[in-house]
């Protein structure tokens, strides 16, 4: 039989099982550590914006410019190539997670920026007529709504995370897109890798888009439904 | 200056950056011209034609760019021979494919924007669909559609560096096969390391030709509200 005549699924993802579920659990894991630290980022930084905090916020517009209109490859590469020359040296793990929030972050400051200043302003007041101080108002009436306000786009920009985990190919690091190619190139079966990619990240891309849907109607404001 | 860097940048302006430009520039033609027929095309109730584009648009939307890139490079030539593209074709293909689904989706939302009396002006005036869309719908939609056009350029520019990964030669693969010569040792390189410097010179380069698009796609969309 001819090598890479053949078409069987089945047998490729069988027989390859272990290794496929964990590369999936890698990116499932290196998602959620982005996400999770984009959000931090996000909140702190896009209140700082909002809030027109001095020193900080045009620092945070600086950062959120200069990591929009780069290319994400070319930030991974400096993480992994260029940090070395100043002695720091991150594994493939670090360059992952570290990489995917410093991106998510920039584009959830935005996300969180907006929201936080679609915030009406009457509301804010009502917050300080309760009695609330800057902090307090922030804790208890922006963030709350702000962040509701800022949902849709920022799960937009979770699910650009989640797919350019799968860039992590560059550097090797055995998430999905990284370990289904690296049996493929061992045993040929590039279509039944290929197919796999495209069944998993489809379903999961597909589901958070679902996910938005319902969210937006569960949590957007009274006076927008 | 290091004597290191002249050549180095040379290489990277005059090998490199051509080789985005153009990727970039087919690929931004090619999304414009499949994204809005494809967009225009599903607002006709027909819902086998509309059934279909949703699934090209969920699809290539749904895919990171790069899985298509490997759909395009490897996949394809394995399919049918005669599919086979070099890593800029390849690219350029990929980039097609996720920037129309990106431009459709745009442009469906554009034309169906336009209130339902222009369209039924049209037809009072005698024109058919055709005659509808070139001359009273599409000239209306396609100026909403400047904003997110212009910063899918931005984008589409970008994500040209995805044809570094299979090798193509464009602004960073320059820029990685600079760091590689130079470390290695003489008489061929220097054996010095000069990622930063070259990766900091690419990320220049990007920023310079990204910047002034993403401001006038924000521009834009400020001045079309209102």
């Amino acid at each position: 039989m001819i090598l890479g005549v053949t078409y069987d699924l089945w047998a490729f993802v069988s027989e390859n099982r272990e290794e496929l579920v964990d590369a999936a659990l890698n990116t499932l894991k290196v998602s959620a550590l982005g996400i999770l630290g984009a959000s931090v980022i996000g909140v702190t930084l896009g209140a700082a914006r909002a809030y027109r905090i001095p020193v900080l916020s045009p620092l945070a517009a600086i950062y959120v410019e200069v990591i929009r209109n780069t290319p994400f490859l070319l930030q991974i590469f400096m993480f992994f190539y260029a940090l070395p020359q100043f002695g720091i040296l991150l594994d493939q793990f670090t360059v992952t997670v570290v990489s995917v929030t410093v991106w998510g972050g920039a584009f959830n400051t935005e996300n969180f920026r907006a929201g936080f200043e679609a915030v009406p302003q009457r509301y804010r007041e009502a917050g300080t007529a309760l009695g609330f101080g800057r902090l307090g108002t922030f804790r208890n009436v922006l963030f709350p709504i702000g962040t509701r306000i800022a949902l849709p786009s920022s799960i937009n920009t979770y699910i650009s995370v989640v797919k350019n985990t799968s860039l992590m190919y560059v550097i090797g690091y055995p998430e999905l897109t990284t370990t289904a190619l690296n049996i493929a190139a061992l045993t040929v079966e590039t279509l039944e890798a290929l197919t796999v990619l495209a069944v998993f990240y489809l379903a999961l891309v597909w589901s958070l888009s679902a996910l938005i849907r319902v969210l937006e109607g569960r949590l957007a404001l009274p006076e927008a439904r | 200056m290091p004597d290191w860097a002249e050549p180095v940048a040379r290489y990277i302006l005059e090998e490199g950056l051509p080789g985005t430009l153009r990727v970039a520039a087919i690929a931004l033609t090619g999304s414009v011209l499949v994204g809005v027929v494809f967009g225009t095309l599903i607002t006709i109730r027909f819902l086998p034609l509309q059934a279909l584009i949703r699934l090209y648009i969920e699809v290539f939307r749904g895919l990171p760019i790069l899985v298509t890139v490997f759909i395009v490079y490897f996949g394809l030539g394995e399919v049918a021979p005669q599919l086979e593209f070099d890593p800029l074709g390849a690219a350029a293909i990929a980039l097609i494919l996720w920037g129309s689904a990106q431009l459709a989706e745009a442009t469906r939302g554009a034309v169906q924007s336009i209130p339902r009396e222009q369209h039924e002006a049209a037809s009072a005036l005698g024109f058919g669909w055709i005659g509808r869309h070139r001359n009273v719908v599409m000239p209306q939609a396609l100026r909403r559609l400047l904003p997110p056009g212009v910063s899918l350029c931005a984008n589409i520019i970008q994500n040209t560096t995805l044809a570094q990964v299979i090798g193509g030669l464009e602004t960073l693969e320059a820029g990685e096969r600079s760091v590689e010569r130079l470390t290695a040792v003489p008489p061929i390189g220097l054996g010095e390391i000069h990622a930063f410097e070259i990766y900091g010179f690419v990320a220049v380069i990007f920023f310079l030709i990204s910047f002034p698009l993403t401001r006038l796609a924000a521009y834009l969309e400020k001045r079309l509200i209102v």
